[in-house]
C-alpha cells in the first residue's frame, strides 16, 4: 500500500465517524476537528489502524472569549508522509483553579512529557497522567502564566524594580529641548 | 610560631600607615591582580556568543592578561552574559558565593542593565546589581568584542587605582541583597555558603550586614550536611 492510498483509505474511513470535522489542508496535512468525549478513541484508532504512531506535540491555545481551550495533537504517520492535528476544545472553567482533561499517555508514551508542561504553563489537569510535577518553572508560584487573564506586564511592575537611568548625555539633550520621545517608563504604564 | 601571634600595627586613627614601602606594596599588589584575572563566564543568554571571539585569536583577551576559568573556586571574575531568569540567578548567586575574594561581577548585555528585551517577562530578574554587587556593566544588544575588552580594561583600570571594591559590598550590606533575594526565592532560601562568617573573617560585617532579612535566614537556615556517597553497581 503506497503512501497515496493510505491517505485514500484514511479520508473515507474519517468520513465515515459522525461528529468529527476532517479537513484535508494538503496532500500531507489533516486537520481534524473532534469532539472532547471521542478525541482519545480517534487517537486509539489513529495509533492502532492508520499508522500514527509518532505523537510530536500537544499544543494548547487559550481562547478567553469562548471560555475554552484548544487542544491539539499533532500525530505523525512514516507510512502516509502525512501529519495529522486533532483539534478539541474543552472548557476553561475559569470560576474553578484548573480546567480538566483525560490524559492519553495509556496510547502515547511522549503524551506525559507535553500534558505536564501544558497543566504548568495553562493549569489543565490531565487525570491518570502520570508526573504532574513541576517541570521547568520550578521556581514559580504564581497562575499559570501563558494564560491570556494571566498580566504579565502587571507581574513584572508589582515584583521587579527597574535600574533609574538619566545620564549627563540625555540631560544635556533634553536641556536643549531634545531627549527620549516616549520615555520607556510611560510604555510600560 | 604559634606563640607569637598577631604583631600588632599601631597607626592613628586618620593617618597612613607609618611604613613607607606599604603603599608601594598594595599597588604592585594591585597592578599584580589587574593582570592576571581569570574569568568565570556564565553564559547565560545571547551575550556569550561574542566572547569566543573576545578571548580567542580575533581579538586576543590573554594579551590583556584574563583567561577564561573552568571552577568559581579558582576564577576572579564572574562574567553574567545575558537575561538572568530567576531559576537561573539561583545558579548564579551559588556559583558568585563559591568564588574567592577578591571577586568581580561583569553584568553584560542590555538585560543585566534592566531587564533588556525580556522587561516583559515573567521569568527573568531585571537588575542584576540587586542580587550581586556588580563591578562593571557592559551595555549592548549584544556588545561588540571591542566593547567587552573596553568594559575589562575599565575593571583593570578600578582595581588598579584601588577602586574595585564591589565584593567588600556584598559582605557590608548582605541584609540588603539578601532581601532581594528572599523576595523572589521566598523566605526559605538558603546558600550553602556562610556568608556572615566570611564578613565575619574579612573584618568586613558592618550594622548593614545584619537586618530584618538575615534574621528570616537564621530562623529558616537548616544545618548542612555532607552529601552521602553511594556507589551503585
Amino acid at each position: 500500500m503506497n503512501c497515496e492510498e493510505i491517505n485514500l483509505w484514511l479520508d473515507t474511513l474519517l468520513a465515515e465517524i459522525e461528529e468529527i470535522e476532517v479537513t484535508r489542508k494538503s496532500e500531507r496535512r489533516v486537520r481534524v476537528d473532534v469532539p472532547a468525549s471521542s478525541l482519545p478513541a480517534l487517537l486509539e484508532l489513529l495509533k492502532g489502524k492508520a499508522s500514527y504512531v509518532h505523537l510530536s506535540a500537544i499544543s494548547c491555545v487559550d481562547w478567553p472569549d469562548d471560555e475554552e481551550f484548544e487542544l491539539v495533537y499533532h500525530c505523525w504517520s512514516y507510512e502516509a508522509k502525512s501529519l495529522l492535528s486533532a483539534h478539541t476544545r474543552i472548557p476553561r472553567n475559569s470560576a474553578q483553579e484548573f480546567a480538566h482533561y483525560v490524559s492519553v499517555y495509556d496510547i502515547y508514551k511522549p503524551a506525559a512529557f507535553f500534558e505536564r508542561d501544558i497543566y504548568e504553563m495553562y493549569g489543565i489537569y490531565f487525570e491518570s497522567s502520570p508526573y504532574m510535577e513541576k517541570f521547568i518553572l520550578t521556581e514559580w508560584n504564581g497562575p499559570p502564566p501563558m494564560r491570556k487573564d494571566f498580566d504579565a506586564e502587571q507581574y513584572v511592575n508589582d515584583t521587579f524594580n527597574w535600574a533609574d537611568y538619566h545620564p549627563q548625555w540625555l540631560q544635556e539633550l533634553e536641556e536643549d529641548g531634545g531627549g527620549i520621545a516616549v520615555r520607556p517608563e510611560d510604555i510600560r504604564l | 610560631m604559634s606563640k607569637i601571634g598577631n604583631i600588632p600595627v599601631n597607626a592613628q586613627a586618620g593617618k597612613k600607615r607609618t611604613n613607607p614601602l606599604a603603599g608601594v606594596f598594595d599597588e604592585l599588589v594591585q597592578f599584580c591582580q589587574s593582570r592576571s584575572m581569570f574569568m568565570l563566564h556564565y553564559c547565560t543568554g545571547c551575550g556569550a556568543i561574542e566572547l569566543p571571539p573576545a578571548m580567542t585569536s580575533r581579538f586576543d583577551m590573554e594579551r590583556l592578561g584574563i583567561q577564561p576559568m573552568v571552577t568559581p573556586r579558582q576564577a576572579d571574575i564572574l562574567l553574567v552574559t545575558g537575561y538572568v531568569s530567576v531559576k537561573t540567578l539561583k545558579r548564579v548567586i551559588l556559583t558568585y558565593e563559591q568564588m574567592q575574594s577578591p571577586k568581580y561581577v561583569i553584568g553584560i548585555c542590555s538585560c543585566t542593565v534592566n531587564g533588556g528585551m525580556y522587561w516583559q517577562s515573567y521569568a527573568t530578574a531585571k537588575v542584576l546589581n540587586e542580587y550581586l554587587p556588580v563591578d562593571v556593566y557592559i551595555a549592548g544588544c549584544m556588545p561588540r568584542p571591542e566593547a567587552v575588552i573596553e568594559g575589562m580594561r575599565r575593571l583593570m583600570r578600578n582595581i588598579e587605582e584601588g577602586k574595585g571594591h564591589a565584593w567588600k559590598d556584598y559582605f557590608q550590606r548582605y541584609d540588603y541583597y539578601l532581601g532581594n533575594q528572599q523576595h523572589l526565592f521566598g523566605d526559605d532560601w538558603q546558600t550553602p555558603t556562610d556568608i556572615i562568617g566570611e564578613a565575619r573573617h574579612y573584618g568586613l560585617e558592618t550594622e548593614q550586614t545584619y537586618g530584618e532579612h538575615t534574621r528570616i535566614l537564621e530562623q529558616h537556615q537548616q544545618p548542612l550536611e555532607p552529601h552521602k556517597m553511594r556507589i551503585k553497581f
